[in-house]
């Protein structure tokens, strides 16, 4: 009597996951499958595409290029505080040298940066070296 | 504004008599070496001569907006002042009142930079008392510590526009800020940008040079001529003099 009354009941709830499945899994394929959909809902956030750095003029960076890719930040805020704290003035590195090379900021530096969004607020009273 | 001479003063500073050098001048300085830095070698001061300082004249107070853009509001409890020109005179008349441009002393003992609680206000190695505006909360602290009202916060945004310097950044809403000696230019070699118009206007009231060389203008002036400092009796040891109060 007992077993014939819990064996519905398992059955009911076995069905129900299988049919769970079957509903859920086309909702994933879905999700995972159509990478354009995705793109289409960040499209709001960031409009640019991935990054398009313009070419720098010049032959090399002032340090290569890829530990700038990752440092620079960090480089530049060192800076900063010793030309502010200790009045250190290095005219071969200061950001007019970036600017030489590197001479518009909307092609250069906006470009990560809105593409990971970051906003660094440097440029609301200093201005990109022209 | 005019204010009583004996306030201005405080008790007055050392009385050094003796004779006028002919000031030496050759200021067409070279291209600074790629690596400077600020050094205590140096101890930057300004020398500012009030008989030749007229009253109606505001080429510094003009040079120093242009050269740190520093805007005008407006709105006399919000203005931002670096210079301002005083006029002062004696409480019995006995003198003629005179006139001075005030900006902040680079005091030896600066009070606002002992205020500071995040140490935006602090002293550099040649004397020159900056604040770090990317430090500054904005507290004003600073403000109510120094006695000479050098320093002026900035209430509103600033922008940009096609007279800027672009050398110099903007004014940044909520921090603190006053003369800096034009610290951009003195490291560049030059000189700060009010002596630079004075100068132009014909004027030649200010000078502007380094103590630590005794055979600089600004030495040897002060070697030789009375100087004063204002409200010397505070004890702040400011680094703005003057000649003729
Ligand atoms: S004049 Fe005022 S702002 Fe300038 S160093 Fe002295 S106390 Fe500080
Ligand atoms: S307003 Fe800025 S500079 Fe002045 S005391 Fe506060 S943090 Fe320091
Ligand atoms: S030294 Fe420069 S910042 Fe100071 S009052 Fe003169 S122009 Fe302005």
């Amino acid at each position: 009597m007992r077993s014939l009354q819990s064996h519905p009941l398992k059955f009911t709830v076995l069905l129900a996951l299988v049919w769970a499945f079957v509903l859920v899994l086309p909702t994933m394929v879905v999700a995972s499958g159509s990478g354009a959909d995705v793109t289409q809902h960040s499209k709001s956030a960031y409009t640019g595409g991935p990054p398009q750095l313009e070419n720098a003029k010049g032959e090399a960076c002032i340090r290569p290029s890829d530990w700038m890719r990752r440092n620079h930040m960090d480089f530049l805020k060192h800076r900063r505080a010793q030309t502010v704290r200790e009045g250190l003035r290095i005219r071969s590195e200061s950001l007019i040298k970036c600017a030489e090379c590197h001479q518009s900021r909307e092609k250069f530096c906006d470009q990560c940066h809105n593409y990971v969004g970051v906003a660094p607020d440097c440029f609301e009273c200093h201005s990109y070296p022209k | 504004m005019t204010m009583d001479r004996r306030t201005v003063l405080g008790l007055g500073g050392v009385a050094t008599a003796g004779v006028v050098l002919a000031p030496g001048m050759t200021l067409i300085a070279a291209p600074p070496p790629d690596k400077t830095e600020a050094s205590s070698d140096q101890r930057w001061a300004m020398l500012i001569d009030v008989n030749k300082c007229d009253s109606n004249c505001t080429a510094c107070t003009k040079a120093c907006r242009q050269e740190n853009n520093v805007p005008l509001f407006g709105d006399p409890n919000r203005d931002i002042h670096w210079i301002r020109k005083l006029e002062i005179r004696d409480k019995e008349h006995r003198r003629p009142s005179v006139s001075l441009p005030v900006m902040c002393n680079h005091c030896e003992n600066p009070p606002c930079a002992h205020v500071c609680p995040t140490q935006a206000t602090f002293i550099r190695k040649d004397g020159i008392v900056l604040v770090d505006k990317h430090r500054c909360i904005g507290c004003r602290y600073c403000m109510l510590a120094c006695p000479y009202k050098a320093r002026s916060l900035v209430y509103h945004e600033t922008s940009r526009n096609e007279d800027s310097n672009p050398e110099v950044p903007i004014r940044a809403k909520g921090v603190v800020e006053k003369c800096n000696f034009c610290v951009h230019l003195v490291d560049d070699g030059k000189q700060p940008a009010c002596v630079q118009a004075c100068r132009n206007e014909g004027k030649h009231a200010m000078i502007f040079g380094d103590l630590n060389d005794p055979q600089s203008e600004i030495s040897v002036k002060i070697r030789t001529v009375k100087t004063q400092t204002i409200r010397a009796d505070l004890g702040l040891k400011p680094h703005v003099h003057y000649e003729g109060l």
